[in-house]
């Protein structure tokens, strides 16, 4: 099953994509997507109901976080009342070890998103602070990426024995897609996410054109 | 916000979100929108050649029709540098001409911050309005202006 | 074109915009825009960047002459972009616009639009709301 594990809607200051023109364009385009995950920037949408898409279109649309902090963004999967109590999502520059502790305490899955842009990823951090415990996942694909920083990703994923997934960081409609995750696992909600990305059996992997 | 940075953008946003601080009026001239249009490399005639019937200013001239005053008198001194464009909305509600006389409004739409590539930066969106001689609502303009924190 | 001959999925084609210094100093001397950044390397290396910049609101206009190319005659009813690095000038940059949505009341159409540098980083995403002269 592959979902596309990092997307934003016009739910994020940035965003521009509307969700129903998502799955338009997974649709028309015809992209090896059963779904997506909406990450918005620094809040947990608790009110939009996408139910009538799923069904309309076939797809699974789940919901999630992207929050800051000292070590660079981080994706939280299985946002729940108690995470939320946790920490300020809007703040920018939560500690990364209060966010990961957080999230294993309240069910959650807390992973850095692209962590290999230059100066503010997860990696660069560490080149300047260290490492820092609890990490295990790390975004290695992002739809987002200049050459260079996913190779990046890979390189120090693997030699930290990080796990891997993609997503497309998608902004607009026409970038979803562009990178996503393989589970081995059937996913259905966001229980179904949050078990199978503790499990591991998952590859990030890219649909992206290949730039020269 | 952190301990080292002290800004209360909440209490600044309540302060000062929708309150008009600016009025200018603005003259587009024919010769300004066509080399406007040129450098950006436009062809369609309608902003290319002033005889065609339905010449008007480029869509999103109003971007530069902004207040000479960028913040509102009083408005706390947040971020740091000169500001980075962070990037504009225009609403064009109906066309430009040459000639006319353009009444624009300015207000604070929302102030925020976030992390990106570059570090924290608050971002400042100005919000304005225009409107012609004619009284009729011409185009609406957010600019987003990045400053480092 | 005619709002009929739109489809979701449709890509504009792409285009390669003029970044060359005549350029850019046209359009500051336009908008009377004048900045040692836009049109000065040096200068603008001075304060931190990477190189003269292409002045976000010109970049604006690439996208809406290549909206106006691909659909002649048609309407922009609102365009809004997102910078999210800078964009050099005197360097290739490739713009893409592709159709998300289409509305058969309005009869209007959305697009997506983007700028990419040589490295491919994007440098600028947006929408257009485009109506149609047909």
């Amino acid at each position: 099953m592959i979902l596309d594990l990092h997307t934003h809607s016009i739910k994020s200051d940035d965003g521009r994509a509307k969700v129903e023109n998502y799955c338009k364009w997974i649709r028309k385009k015809e992209l090896p997507l059963d779904g997506f995950v909406l990450t918005e920037h620094r809040q947990f949408d608790a009110t939009s109901d996408y139910r009538h898409l799923e069904d309309e279109y076939g797809l699974v649309i789940l919901k999630a976080s992207e929050v800051e902090t000292d070590y660079g963004h981080v994706l939280v999967f299985g946002v729940n009342d108690d995470l939320v109590n946790s920490f300020d999502f809007a703040k920018v520059d939560n500690p990364l070890p209060m966010v990961l502790e957080a999230a294993d305490r309240c069910g959650a899955f807390a992973a850095p998103c692209h962590p290999g842009r230059k100066n503010v990823g997860l990696f660069a951090h560490y080149e300047n602070k260290g490492a820092v415990d609890g990490v295990h996942t790390v975004e290695v694909l992002n739809g987002g990426s200049i050459p260079g920083e996913d190779e990046l990703s890979v390189e120090q994923a693997g030699q930290r024995g990080y796990a891997g997934f993609g997503g497309s960081d998608s902004h607009i409609v026409s970038r979803i897609g562009y990178c996503a995750t393989d589970f081995d696992a059937d996913i259905a909600d966001i229980d179904d996410l949050v078990g199978a990305l503790r499990t591991g059996n998952f590859r990030a992997v890219t649909y992206r054109e290949q730039e020269s | 916000m952190s301990e080292e940075n002290p800004l209360d953008l909440e209490a600044i946003r309540s302060e000062w979100l929708g309150v008009e601080f600016d009025e200018r009026t603005f003259e587009p001239e024919a010769s300004r929108m066509i080399a406007w249009a040129e450098a950006c490399g436009e062809t369609d005639p309608r902003f290319l050649d002033e005889n065609h019937p339905d010449f008007q200013a480029p869509p999103n001239m109003t971007t530069i029709f902004n207040s000479g005053r960028f913040l509102p008198e009083g408005f706390p001194n947040i971020g740091s540098g000169f500001g980075i464009d962070g990037g504009k909305t225009v609403e064009c509600l109906a066309p430009i001409r040459a000639g006319d006389v353009l009444t624009g409004t300015a207000t604070i739409a929302d102030v925020f911050d976030k992390t990106g590539r570059s570090g924290t930066m608050v971002f400042i969106v100005q919000r304005m309005t225009f409107s012609n001689q004619s009284g009729e609502p011409v185009s609406v303009v957010d600019w987003k202006t990045i400053r480092g924190i | 074109m005619r709002f009929e001959d739109v489809e979701l999925g449709d890509e504009l084609p792409v285009e390669h915009p003029d970044t060359s210094l005549p350029k850019i100093e046209q359009w500051c001397e336009a908008a009377d825009q004048h900045f040692a950044r836009f049109v000065d390397h040096e200068a603008a290396k001075a304060e931190g960047l990477p190189g003269a910049l292409v002045p976000g609101i010109m970049s604006q206009g690439f996208l809406l002459a290549m909206i106006h190319r691909w659909a002649p005659g048609c309407t922009v009813h609102k365009i809004d972009t997102v910078f999210r690095g800078p964009l050099v000038i005197e360097t290739e940059l490739t713009i893409t616009g592709a159709v998300t949505d289409t509305d058969d009341e309005t009869r209007m159409a959305e697009i997506d639009l983007t700028i990419a540098t040589e490295e491919g980083r994007t440098g600028v995403i947006g929408t257009a709301l485009v109506s149609f002269a047909g």
